[in-house]
């Protein structure tokens, strides 16, 4: 990195730091920690939902994931409009009518203490894990640059982000996150400018999307209905729905955002205008991804992305054979850049038949790329056992360390940094509030004052980003990461949302019967995806249907044994 | 759907929360057709 963007980068956090502290100044509360007092705007709240759903990982894995398999993950997001939908109807005008600070807390006034404390346990556990991966991804980024262990970096980074929650609170999350999302939109388009722009001459935007589709690389839609396909329009709507519907109504990293909203009309606005520009950005993000996949088709990309394990396999004995399947992958680039002529020709005249043939031919030499590659980890793992092998979130890193312009670099990197400061934030003011007013201020310590709360609050936000670091330096060994934390999500999020949607919809079932149908379930869904019965996504259907399932059942079941114990 | 009524907010641009609905399924919709033609063209 050069000097202006090293001066870009750390202006950038400075300054997004600086503004946060300075919006979180002055004595607070513990409705103003936890909840910004209920003052923000719709826009803060779309902002804010954006940048906590939108982490560090969005911006590294995406492009990374389009670049090796494409664009279907797009139909992941699916969902989220339907889901936006059904929340603005049901869960956020009941959360702000009983002005709860978690979402757990409405389960407590509709069931029973058990079932408050199992939901708020499921989500500490899950949100304690996926934050972990949050912390590592953007620790990656400092690994790259200055060339040393991710786990250093992971600390170092950790670390700023508890600094900064700690001191700031709910307001300051959610001021700083419309100050990120603001830059990261404009960091993101010029970012995609400048892709095309360093394209050669003669190749404009739509023969790069066509060179990349005729490689696969466009596949946005997939209308085929596949039980074990991640990525359908089908499991994108329906499982999709139900993993998008859990996340934003039950997973208090959201709720705590919308919850700030000033009103019922402004919550929901920002839930719906995210609704409306989600998908768009996801697949302009993509589209970056496959952009930097048809970059590489005419300038060679390295034999593996992660130039920490290439540096550490070159300093080995085993750099002779690296040497010679680093041979091996620059022919290999040579035959694909034949071939790629020979198809942009056939693109030119419009010769069908001779396009699909180089299709063909394409496809091949990019599986020898594949299986040269495979030699390279290899021979990684024969040197280090423990070497990172995956190196699909270094893509779009190397992409921007190498190739882009100076100043760019350092604004590109900032927005990864500011994108997990956010969503890092939001999580941990989440985990502190759960633990503080679901756990300790409910089953410890129930006549503390409102200062003893909000200590316990700040203290609790400390312990937590303690426990992410642990959980990030243990994020490496995961293959990719934004996969890594939907699938951890679809083990839980289903029974969750199974629970909210009995106490919303099922009011004849009472909270014992919830209780046991959601303990069931959760055993049941760890099996599905131990077993890999179904692709992760239905694990969220499969969980809340269950729960709904086995509460009706449980009632039937229970009912009688309790009109029994009542009788003489 | 009471509450709805209740509601004294309106959103922008259309005059009920309901036609907002409306809007974003279609939008959805619009969203999948496009990307679907996007799929076609460069595949």
């Amino acid at each position: 990195m050069s000097n202006l963007d090293w001066a870009v980068l750390i202006c950038t956090l400075l300054a997004i730091v600086v503004y946060g502290v300075y919006k979180s100044r002055g004595a607070q509360n513990i409705q103003g920690y936890l909840l910004g007092n209920q003052s923000m705007p719709w826009y803060s709240v779309c902002l804010s939902v954006m940048a906590t759903q939108a982490s560090a990982i969005t911006f590294l894995s995406a492009p990374g994931l389009a670049y090796s398999t494409g664009m279907s993950f797009v139909q992941f997001y699916f969902g989220l409009p339907l889901a936006m939908i059904v929340l603005c109807i049901t869960f956020v005008p009941i959360f702000h009518r009983l002005k709860v600070y978690t979402a757990y807390e409405y389960l407590e006034q509709r069931f029973d203490l058990n079932t408050r404390a199992l939901t708020a346990l499921l989500f500490l556990i899950q949100r304690g894990l996926s934050t972990g991966i949050t912390i590592y991804a953007p620790s990656i980024i400092l690994s790259t640059i200055l060339n040393i262990n991710t786990t250093y970096t992971t600390i170092f980074i950790g670390g700023l982000v508890i600094f900064y929650t700690v001191y700031g609170g709910t307001k300051a999350v959610s001021y700083t996150q419309m100050l990120q999302m603001t830059i990261i939109f404009c960091g993101l388009f010029a970012a995609g400018i400048v892709v095309v722009h360093l394209l050669p001459s003669g190749v404009g935007l739509g023969k790069a999307i066509s060179i990349a589709g005729k490689m696969g690389r466009t596949n946005a839609i997939d209308f085929k209905f596949d039980w074990n396909n991640q990525y359908t329009v089908w499991s994108g709507l329906i499982g999709g729905f139900f993993l998008q519907l859990s996340y934003f109504g039950t997973d208090q990293s959201q709720v705590g955002r919308y919850l700030t909203g000033s009103s019922v009309g402004q919550s929901r606005m920002g839930l719906l205008m995210n609704g409306l520009v989600k998908i768009p950005m996801q697949f302009l993000i993509l589209l970056i991804g496959v952009l930097v996949f048809a970059f590489y088709q005419y300038n060679r990309p390295p034999v593996f992305f992660n130039s920490f394990e290439l540096n550490k396999l070159q300093n080995s004995s085993y750099q002779p054979e690296l040497k010679q399947i680093e041979a091996e992958y620059a022919d290999i680039f040579k035959k694909k850049q034949h071939e790629l002529q020979q198809l942009e020709t056939a693109l030119d005249q419009k010769d069908q038949t001779r396009v699909d043939q180089q299709r063909i031919v394409l496809k091949e030499a990019d599986e020898q790329a594949k299986s040269i590659r495979k030699k390279a980890t290899d021979l990684m793992l024969k040197n280090d056992p423990k070497a990172d092998i995956n190196d699909n979130n270094y893509i779009f890193l190397s992409f921007v360390t190498k190739y882009l312009p100076k100043g760019l670099i350092g604004l590109l990197i900032a927005i990864i940094f500011l994108a997990s400061m956010g969503s890092t934030a939001s999580a941990l003011n989440s985990l502190a509030s759960t633990s503080v007013i679901d756990i300790y201020k409910r089953l410890i310590n129930k006549q503390a004052t409102d200062p003893q709360y909000l200590n316990a609050s700040r203290w609790a936000t400390i312990l937590w980003g303690g426990v992410c670091i642990l959980m990030a330096l243990y994020a490496s060994k995961i293959g990719n990461l934004i996969e890594a934390v939907n699938i951890l999500g679809s083990y839980i999020y289903g029974t969750i949302l199974g629970v909210f949607l009995v106490a919303f919809y099922l009011k004849k079932v009472d909270g014992k019967a919830v209780f046991v149908a959601a303990i069931l379930t959760e055993i049941a869904v760890c099996v599905c995806g131990y077993y890999k019965v179904v692709a992760y996504l239905w694990l969220n259907v499969i969980g809340c249907l269950l729960v709904v399932v086995l509460s009706l059942l449980l009632q039937q079941i229970l009912k009688p044994v309790q009109h029994k114990k009542g009788q003489p | 759907m009471k509450d709805l009524k209740k509601d004294p907010e309106l959103p922008p641009f259309v005059k009920s929360w309901q036609q907002f609905y409306r809007l974003l399924i279609l939008w959805l919709g619009v969203l999948i057709l496009l990307f679907y033609l996007f799929t076609k063209y460069f595949e």
